[in-house]
């Protein structure tokens, strides 16, 4: 089964939160949930977002089964079973499931599953400016990220 | 409901350029993303871009004329407003003359041609601009050395960046985005940061010199003196395009590495190090921001850097700083019709016999404007139209500026928001945002493209900024086009296109030559790299470059060191805010709530302050408060503070004016100004630190 997930480079994260902006558009949310957040420790940020476990701990802890993994391995959140008991955003060991206070549900990145039906990559990774946000199979992505990081020094 | 229209466009939530596909259905933008096919921004946005629709929409945004009645605002008709306007203006004019109208702009938005078409026509030579101390500053200086401003020509891969001050990718994008400078690091340049505090680019970088702020100038000089000391300069550069390279010589030795370590507190052997980098890896360009504009060393700062760029052999070559050559348009300088000011009303110019510098690039500092409205000398200005511009938070010595503007007869001010310039307006005029409006966009900047900016909606009554300065105009008796449109057939004639063809095609790129000085020489009195400049000396200034100590100093004012010790930087850029802009987006404002401080731990200690504590700011002006978060990526005794903080959310007129903003504390007398361009020193002033008593953590009063 493939593991589709998001991956930041961390080290080239600029702390410009593109995609925070980019995410909240995309999923029509005001202020509150951010299922994408970049914390400032300046040189340093830490982007905060979902993983999609493999053994996910949110999925585990809902106790009406509304947080499923998907054939593609995106975990996700059905809304309509949402009791907003927050039990996942307890479990959560990313601090990346978050709570719609307005709905009253919580919320998670569903990797911008309408957009990857379109052929469209996920919006925080279209908004990147220095294309630090990979999205697709992790171990994919494992050697994509060590050719990334080798690329400079290569380079030289 | 109705299918969704995809309108290719470009941004200008900053100076703009950045290319967008917004998402229009039923009549309104849902969302904007990145335009792949952008040469400029290849695909990527920022926070401030993407959150356009929480701007264009918002609540509080005035979407009709209103004119101020007993202190309340009126909704009015365009018709009313205008004529108003018109009226007044030629009532002034007919009594005292065009110069005693001032018209301001902020930062560079894409329409200084009209803004300037209508002063020149006006009559008035007072435009009041950032420019003094933002890039037009640079671009003065630039002209009169070497004829034009040389930019990083990031798409020819430098094999060694130098940013100056500069943090391309939260901020400051003027000709390139972060975007372009990424690619270039990413193909394998070096990279040499020089910067006060410790950022992303610092922790990137191959040397990082960490700078005392204000004293950039001395640290060009030790470059220069360690490249010209070890011959590491292009020689035949030097003997045939520079003028006056052995007087330059002498003084680049006044400075020797000793004096310029105790001067800018960058060890000798990183500045060797780093001036041997620059100089001897080909093509290297020099990337520099505005603190090196924002002190009294403006002008000699650029002036230096230039020296760098041309006597290493970077200037106007592939991959070093090229002047890029734009597609053929009608200038902003023509459409502005710059020459149709006369000599008669430029002698009028406020502060034009001292600034000259800042007369010669049609603008005047902020300080001769405030001290005609409160003093009457040298004439008592009677009327401002303020566009795009809330000086108020953004111009050194805010107080001044602000009793200034409220002494002020007649004030017009457009904008989207009632921000705390806009309430001292007598009308406010609605702006369009870039979602509505069309535009020849960037045809101000030197990076060689224009970008077609086109209209997605219309909303409200708003009108983009163009259509205001010709309708009023034209009001005016002035020559201007039937439509927005037609201005924009007029601009584009050189190039053969109409605006609707332009449109289809969505940009230009002028074709690059480079090497140009080969022929030419460069487009100076001289005809070479003025490092000995003619013009500086004709004006009575010194034509050779120096550093000249920051008059508010540990070195220049030891005896306030008591009271004030630590340096402040008064301009901590955000990425999710543009100057006093977008503190009332949703979007934004969740990601920066509160005005931020930064303090080293050990200095914080001190204080007894710690992280998320309010914490007031003092300086001889008077003190504000903003949010302390600590930070050991600055030296222990300098502050680093946000700027343009207001609070939109308090409902009073004064919107919070006076909490934190960082301008309360700036300076702007005229010894403490750049001597030719009115600069003023918002990098390095002193200051002191205390916790604030009276707030708790959550709350701001």
């Amino acid at each position: 089964m493939k593991k589709m997930s998001l991956m930041i480079f961390r080290e080239d994260c600029i702390g410009c939160h593109a995609c925070e902006v980019a995410c909240k558009q995309e999923h029509g949310l005001g202020i509150g949930p951010r299922l994408i957040r970049i914390i400032e420790k300046a040189p340093f940020f830490i982007p905060i977002y979902c993983h999609h476990c493999a053994k996910a701990p949110c999925k585990d802890a809902c106790p009406v089964d509304a947080i499923y993994r998907d054939e593609q391995g995106i975990v996700l959140i059905d809304n309509n079973l949402c009791i907003g008991c927050k039990a996942c955003v307890e479990a959560c060991p990313f601090g990346a499931m978050q709570f719609d206070e307005d709905r009253e549900i919580a919320v998670k990145c569903d990797l911008c599953i309408e957009r990857l039906k379109n052929n469209e990559e996920p919006a925080c990774s279209k908004a990147c400016p220095t294309h630090c946000i990979h999205w697709g199979d992790i171990y994919e992505m494992f050697e994509d990220i060590e050719k990334k990081i080798a690329s400079r020094e290569t380079a030289k | 409901m109705g299918e969704v229209k995809k309108v290719r466009t470009v941004c200008r939530s900053c100076h703009g350029g950045c290319g967008v596909i917004a998402y229009v259905k039923d009549g309104k933008v849902i969302k904007v993303e990145g335009d792949p096919d952008s040469p400029i921004s290849h695909g990527t946005m920022c926070s401030k871009g993407l959150a356009i629709t929480q701007l264009a929409y918002h609540p509080d945004r005035i979407l009709h004329p209103m004119k101020k009645v007993n202190g309340k605002w009126e909704r009015i008709s365009w018709d009313e407003a205008l004529d108003t306007i018109a009226t007044k203006f030629q009532s002034i004019i007919d009594e005292f003359g065009p110069e005693y109208i001032v018209i301001g702009q902020g930062t560079g938005r894409d329409y200084e041609s009209h803004l300037y078409r209508f002063a020149n026509l006006l009559g008035t030579p007072n435009v009041l601009t950032a420019g003094h101390m933002c890039y037009v500053s640079r671009v003065g200086a630039s002209l009169i050395t070497c004829g034009n401003l040389p930019v990083c020509d990031y798409a020819a891969n430098p094999k060694c960046i130098v940013m100056w001050g500069c943090n391309p990718q939260w901020t400051n994008p003027d000709e390139y985005k972060g975007e372009g400078f990424w690619r270039a690091y990413k193909n394998g340049a070096k990279l040499i940061v020089i910067d006060p505090r410790k950022g992303f680019l610092a922790k990137k970088a191959d040397l990082w010199l960490q700078v005392r702020p204000g004293t950039d100038a001395a640290l060009a000089m030790g470059f220069l003196n360690v490249i010209i000391d070890e011959g590491l300069y292009d020689k035949e550069f030097t003997e045939k395009y520079i003028n006056g390279w052995d007087v330059f010589k002498e003084r680049v030795k006044e400075y020797p590495l000793d004096r310029v370590e105790e001067i800018t507190w960058v060890k000798k052997g990183l500045i060797q190090e780093a001036a041997r980098m620059y100089a001897t890896t080909k093509p290297a360009c020099i990337h520099w921001g505005v603190p090196t504009e924002q002190t009294n060393n403006c002008t000699d700062c650029t002036r230096l850097l230039i020296g760098l760029m041309a006597i290493s052999g970077n200037l106007d070559v592939p991959g070093g700083n090229a002047f890029f050559v734009p597609p053929p348009t009608i200038s902003v300088s023509r459409f502005s019709r710059h020459k149709d000011l006369s000599p008669e009303q430029r002698k009028k110019r406020l502060g034009g016999d001292q600034y000259k510098l800042a007369s010669r690039v049609a603008l005047i500092t902020p300080k001769v404007a405030w001290e005609a409205i409160l003093t009457g000398k040298p004439y008592p200005l009677k009327a401002g139209l303020l566009c795009g511009t809330n000086p108020v938070m953004t111009r050194a010595n805010a107080r001044e500026a602000y009793e200034a503007l409220k002494k002020l007869d007649f004030l017009v001010v457009i904008d989207f928001f009632l921000t705390p310039t806009a309430e001292l307006a007598d009308i406010f005029l609605p702006a369009g945002t870039w979602l509505e409006q069309n535009h020849v966009a960037d045809n101000w900047k030197r990076h060689g493209y224009i970008l077609a900016r086109q209209k997605a909606v219309e909303i409200g009554e708003c009108w983009q900024d163009h259509k205001i300065f010709m309708e009023l105009g034209k009001r005016m008796g002035q020559e201007w086009w039937d439509t927005v449109e037609d201005a924009l057939d007029y601009l584009l004639e050189p190039s053969g296109l109409t605006w609707e063809q332009f449109k289809e095609k969505g940009y230009l790129k002028g074709e690059q030559v480079y090497y140009k000085y080969k022929e030419k020489g460069f487009s100076t009195p001289t005809g070479k790299v003025e490092l000995y400049s003619t013009t500086l000396e004709k004006w009575g200034h010194d034509p050779l470059p120096k550093y000249t100590e920051i008059p508010e100093s540990p070195a220049s004012r030891p005896d306030l060191l008591d009271r004030y010790p630590y340096i402040l930087n008064a301009g901590l850029r955000t990425p999710t805010f543009f100057h006093s802009a977008n503190r009332n987006i949703p979007w934004l404002r969740e990601i920066r709530p509160d005005p931020i401080v930064e303090i080293h731990p050990e200095t914080a200690k001190k204080h007894g302050i710690e992280e998320g504590d309010w914490v007031w700011i003092e300086s001889p002006r008077g003190r504000v408060k903003e949010r302390a978060k600590l930070n050991d990526g600055i030296d222990p005794r300098v502050i680093v503070a946000e700027h343009g903080w207001w609070f939109p959310e308090i409902k009073d007129p004064g919107h919070g004016w006076e909490i934190s903003n960082i301008n309360i504390l700036t300076e702007n007398s005229h010894e403490s100004m750049d001597p030719v361009m009115g600069a003023t020193n918002l990098r390095a002033l002193l200051c002191n630190i205390s916790p604030c008593e009276d707030v708790s953590k959550e709350g701001r009063k």
